[in-house]
């Protein structure tokens, strides 16, 4: 008690010297947290994207769906193995699907787009495409109706102008877009709102009505109201063609299937493919989205889907998402480890100079007959001292900024919004909640901290105690 | 034109390979016009499916193509002029030439590409034939002729080999091979029946080599020739109305 007593005082008789090392140990801990919080969250919620607005966590297939991916590979809907099905444990719904591809065209334009049969009553629990229609765009009237008004200041207006014909699902991110600021945005908002909405109609089952990806309308110049052409070949070598009008957009997190999706109604869809009641897959959405009750979910549904049925789960059907991420992973961690390689220098940069500084100090309490094992164990305490206060001060500010970032990400907006879009990601930077991480993360530094206290150790033990007092 | 007409009568066993090779492709190819109503099914290992159509067809340039059944593809046509092809399709009111890309496609998802179709290239001038033998097949004694493509023919195939029916001239058996010598895919035509005066063989089955268990199967049910049609009969305009 008394050594930790004296290295307390100790450590307060250079308060300066404390706080820089202390501050070394901070940064180590604070930059090593949020950067893998970022990463964490990042993955995750491009995970999310993927499994939310496409593949759903688990999936019923024709065996041999996946590998080639044609509409003769499709298997018929069964209402018995639905039942069955839905009585696992960890199974909320399900949600038939039919997808397949096709060549779609209004007028010249001609783009091959994939097809998503759905139900979109059904669909409310998995990938809530409803949420995902557009609400607001600013379309050169819309921009002209912003011009006009003189309310609005001449910066917004320019901005405005400079997202011409973007579209947006949500108000937040429109006023984000055209740099207005909270405290404005209730005398500006509701106006804007107005000027720039956009109506959606829905599509309903048996009714021959489409959904499009907002890139995908632009680019086929699809508005709502117009017809698109679709045609490829159907179940068993048949024709499939058929029109439909556009009744909605939709603009979805993944640019790269914003840009080709086509929602029909399930059954216009099967009639269209002439594949009677087939499915391509039954999306299945789960209580527990964990790696390990999904891992055993699949594991017990594969015991009941018959042989020409197998269920995959999300990793499999997004391989390529997973490895990129893997590899973006693999380099993040690289990266922790410079990191943590400069920090260490840091902290054993600054022990050298205290221990170098306190030659003399050391030299006298030696002479005046302390043991050089009390000095150590007080010099070891000391630095475990200042170890815990950076990583402790690092790890509160991290977490501070962590949870505050978990329900506030980073959104990215003009320039650099578009240049994350262009890479095919959503412009956000999302962090992940308080995890395993962590006590890795601190180990690591606590482990350098100790690391570190070696040196001055050795030179206590080493010391010869007339050299050190003509230090 | 002169010589090969005045070598026919009464020459039977005297004929070059290349003249039978021409009277037997006369058989299928020779009249002015045809008028004909054809079954095709498609069989594949997990499934069959049979579709009809109507076709009309003018010298070997022009032919028009109407699918009669099943309903779901009834009303599409498909038209070939010289070298183009288009195909109308009434559901969604589209005309669409058929781009280089779509050419080695099956047709209606069968086993004949659009290539088959459209490039009808001559089994006599741009092949050198050979006698090879005499075989029977379903109790006709035949002709075996292999026919090696010209070097500067535009063909897809490297080699030919045909089975002629010595009396009738009928192309019974043709084996395809590509141009390192694989075999590609085999026709054979049987159920010989008279036709509007002509014998021609109503069943032609078309087996890929490579592909197990795919088959299409062509019937002729009805044929009529040299029925006279204008030249406006093979228009878009027409592939839209015709019934």
């Amino acid at each position: 008690m008394n050594n930790l007593k004296l290295a307390w005082r100790n450590l307060w008789r250079n308060r300066r010297r404390t706080l820089i090392t202390s501050a070394s140990i901070f940064f180590a801990v604070f930059f090593a947290l949020v950067m893998r919080s970022i990463q964490l969250g990042s993955y995750d919620h491009m995970y999310k994207n993927a499994i939310e607005s496409y593949t759903g966590y688990i999936q019923v297939q024709h065996k041999d769906f996946w590998d080639e991916k044609i509409v003769d590979n499709t298997f018929a809907y069964d209402e018995q193995l639905e039942k069955q099905i839905l009585a696992d444990e960890n199974v909320l719904t399900s949600i038939p699907r039919f997808e397949s591809f096709a060549l779609a065209s209004n007028g010249p334009q001609t783009k091959g787009v994939l097809v998503m049969g759905v139900d979109p009553a059904k669909e409310v629990h998995l990938s809530n495409v409803r949420d995902k229609m557009l609400k607001y765009r600013l379309s050169p009237e819309a921009l002209e109706k912003i011009g006009r008004d003189s309310e609005i200041p001449e910066k917004v207006k320019e901005l405005a102008s400079l997202f011409e014909n973007s579209a947006y699902t949500t108000s937040s991110r429109l006023q984000l877009d055209l740099g207005i600021t909270d405290k404005e945005a209730s005398g500006l908002m509701p106006d804007i709102e107005r000027y720039a909405h956009f109506e959606n109609g829905s599509i309903e089952m048996g009714e021959p009505g489409a959904w499009v990806g907002d890139k995908l309308g632009q680019y086929l110049q699809l508005g709502i109201g117009d017809t698109i052409v679709l045609i490829s070949q159907g179940y068993h070598a048949t024709t499939a063609a058929g029109k439909y009008e556009i009744k909605g957009i939709v603009k979805l997190p993944l640019p790269d299937l914003d840009n080709k999706i086509v929602y029909l109604p399930l059954d216009v869809c099967q009639e269209l493919y002439n594949a009677g009641n087939n499915l391509t897959s039954l999306a299945l959405a789960v209580n527990d989205s964990k790696d390990r009750a999904i891992a055993e979910t699949v594991d017990r549904l594969s015991m009941i889907v018959p042989d020409d049925q197998k269920v995959m789960e999300w990793r499999e059907m997004n391989e390529v998402m997973v490895s990129t991420m893997d590899a973006d992973d693999k380099g993040g961690q690289i990266m922790l480890g410079i990191l943590y390689l400069v920090i260490a220098f840091g902290i054993f940069g600054t022990v050298l100079m205290l221990t170098a500084e306190r030659k003399r100090e050391f030299g006298v309490l030696v002479a005046i007959g302390m043991q050089k094992k009390k000095l150590a164990s007080i010099m070891t305490l000391e630095m475990l001292l200042i170890g815990l206060l950076g990583l402790l001060a690092g790890a509160t500010i991290a977490t501070v900024l962590i949870l505050y970032g978990v329900d506030h990400p980073i959104i990215f907006k003009g320039e650099t919004a578009k240049m994350f879009e262009e890479y095919g990601m959503e412009p956000k930077m999302a962090f992940w909640t308080i995890d395993t991480y962590y006590i890795s993360q601190m180990v690591i530094v606590m482990i350098m901290v100790i690391l570190a206290i070696g040196y001055p150790l050795r030179k206590i033990f080493g010391m010869k105690v007339v050299n050190a007092l003509r230090a | 034109m002169l010589i090969a007409g005045a070598l026919i009568p009464g020459s039977g066993q005297e004929l070059s390979p290349r003249e039978i090779i021409r009277k037997a492709d006369e058989k299928f190819n020779g009249e002015k016009t045809s008028i004909s109503t054809m079954a095709m099914t498609i069989v594949r290992p997990t499934w069959k499916r049979t579709i009809e159509f109507k076709g009309w067809t003018k010298e070997k340039k022009h032919s028009l193509t109407l699918i009669t059944a099943p309903a779901k593809d009834k009303g599409q046509s498909f038209l070939k002029r010289e070298q183009e092809m288009w195909s109308w399709n009434p559901t969604i009111s589209r005309l669409i030439k058929l781009p280089p890309s779509m050419m080695s496609q099956g047709w209606m998802g069968s086993d004949y590409t659009n290539d088959d179709i459209l490039k009808e290239s001559s089994v006599v001038n741009d092949y050198v034939h050979e006698i090879v033998g005499e075989e029977t097949i379903d109790g006709r004694l035949c002709y075996k002729i292999k026919m090696v493509a010209k070097e500067d023919a535009a063909v897809i195939w490297g080699h030919q080999v045909r089975w002629i029916d010595k009396k009738d001239f009928l192309f019974l058996k043709s084996e395809l091979y590509d141009e390192d010598g694989y075999l590609v895919r085999t026709e054979s035509g049987s159920d010989i029946k008279l036709m509007d005066g002509r014998l021609i063989p109503s069943r032609i089955e078309l087996v890929p080599a490579e592909e197990e268990g795919h088959m299409t199967i062509i019937e002729m049910k009805e044929m009529s020739f040299n029925k006279p049609i204008e030249d406006s009969f093979f228009s878009q305009q027409n592939m839209k109305r015709v019934r």
